[in-house]
């Protein structure tokens, strides 16, 4: 093996692990965000009955059957089902219809929040993935962004793009502007500066990998759907500068989903 | 005088302070009460309970790439819940792929592979939606019982091996099994497609069928 090719065999692998430790590590942000407090609450059954299920989930059969009246300890959360122990010492799922219908040592009906459209007005961190096409070729991308203000947001972008002949890495940073950042279904406009890498196949005889500066300018779609849930929609046209006297120009169009905190 | 102008007398004091406040408008702070009520406040207390919709895991298996063997493959999962029906999980898998077989023969089909190693590493990564399908139970002898779900996956990633990058779309059924609450075994398998012209002049879709056992927790 020359050591051309166990060196293009090198930083082609280094390039497909960024886009995956980027994935890992925009999963790991979403672990610290729902990290809860855990103070062990106590609630008590107002209704007839609650039904402790033997999973959390609605397909798990009921176990057992707490009284009104009867004193539930809170031991954890999973999605909308909480694991509770009765003074009698059963442990089983509730799902939050349920657990909403108990009251509090203060004698007040249990509330849970949820995550709502004012949520998303105040969000911090927009976490996101998407697929698409640039050019003809298939698209994969991953961002992470930070809004800096409601009107303005900051992103990172991993994108990688595979065709017939080559596979193209794109590392950018950029600024959105939101001009209604107060609609559910709202415009934005970006512009980003970064690198652009270009990997030829090996099966193709002669290809030359091309590392360049690029920049970007978009448009792109923001819905908010629901809980933490923001569908995203963007066309960017990229400019690779590749030498003095040369530009690649490409169109990206893709779809995608988000999650904010 | 009459009992009706009593009445009217008896009243008078009574309306003195509504004609001091009426000569005098601006001396009351706005938004100030006039009578202040002697009730508790209760406070509202929202339950901070720690919810445990993150599994993180890896996995061990054998994953078959199409034309070219099968051989063991290793990675890591991290798995998001979001409702109890459905999950986004990312996964990054590391195997090896050989064209040995090809080599025996007189054809070496890998750029990067040589006469006497033949074997070149292989990743992908993948982003997946997975649906939790039919909830169940497993019943061990006479008195244990674990929960359990049948699931199924579907997704997008990319598979790179021997300087190719291969946009992959993955399809895949498993079992979870739960026997504590912070940890879940599963038995996956799946199906990783991509197109691919190394052995032909044109793109031909291949199936990568994978078979895997996984170990997680719940965090």
């Amino acid at each position: 093996m020359s050591m051309a090719v166990a060196e293009a065999r090198y930083t082609h692998r280094r390039e497909s692990n960024y886009v995956a430790l980027a994935m890992l590590m925009v999963l790991s942000v979403l672990s610290f965000c729902t990290w809860a407090e855990e103070v062990p609450t106590r609630v008590q059954v107002a209704d007839p009955y609650l039904e402790l299920h033997t999973g959390p989930g609605r397909g798990y059969p009921v176990f057992y059957v707490a009284d009104r009246g009867e004193w539930v300890k809170l031991l954890k959360r999973h999605t909308d089902w909480f694991k509770v122990r009765t003074d009698k010492d059963k442990e089983g799922w509730v799902s939050r219809d349920q657990m909403e219908s108990t009251l509090n040592e203060a004698g007040v009906k249990t509330t849970f929040r949820d995550t709502l459209f004012d949520d998303y007005l105040l969000r911090r961190v927009e976490v996101g993935f998407g697929a698409g096409q640039l050019d003809s070729d298939a698209l994969l991308t991953a961002h992470v962004g930070y809004g800096i203000s409601p009107n303005f947001s900051v992103e990172l972008t991993l994108a990688q793009a595979v065709g017939n002949y080559s596979s193209t890495a794109l590392y950018y940073g950029s600024l959105l502007a939101q001009p209604f950042p107060e609609w559910r279904v709202a415009p934005f406009f970006s512009l980003g500066l970064g690198r652009f890498h270009n990997t030829p196949k090996a099966t193709l005889v002669g290809g030359a990998e091309v590392d360049a500066n690029m920049a970007n300018t978009g448009l792109g779609v923001r819905a908010y759907v629901t809980r933490r849930f923001i569908l995203r929609a963007d066309y960017r046209r990229h400019v690779a500068f590749i030498s003095e006297n040369r530009i690649n120009e490409f169109n990206e169009l893709s779809l995608g989903i988000s999650l904010f905190f | 005088m009459n009992s009706s102008a009593i009445r009217t007398l008896l009243l008078l004091p009574l309306l003195m302070p509504f004609t001091v406040l009426a000569e005098n408008p601006v001396t009351k702070e706005p938004g100030e009460q006039v009578v202040q009520p002697q009730v508790d406040r209760r406070t509202v207390t929202v339950p901070k309970i720690s919810a445990r919709d993150i599994e993180l895991g890896a996995f061990v298996g054998v994953l078959n790439i199409e034309s070219f063997g099968s051989s063991p493959v290793y990675g890591g999962r991290l798995a998001y819940h979001v409702t109890e029906d459905i999950f986004l999980e990312g996964t990054y898998a590391k195997s090896t792929v050989s064209d040995a077989a090809f080599r025996s023969l007189g054809i070496g089909i890998f750029t990067t592979s040589t006469p006497t190693v033949n074997t070149v590493d292989l990743t992908y990564y993948n982003l997946s939606v997975g649906v939790n399908l039919f909830p169940g139970e497993l019943f061990i002898g006479r008195g244990r019982a674990m929960t359990s779900a049948l699931y199924m996956v579907g997704g997008i990633g990319n598979t790179s091996f021997d300087r190719i990058d291969n946009i992959t779309y993955n399809i895949g059924i498993g079992v979870r099994i739960v026997p504590r609450d912070w940890l879940s075994l599963r038995i996956e398998m799946r199906d990783h497609l991509f197109s691919s012209d190394l052995l032909a002049n044109e793109n031909k879709m291949t199936n990568n069928i994978e078979l895997t056992f996984g170990l997680s927790g719940f965090f």
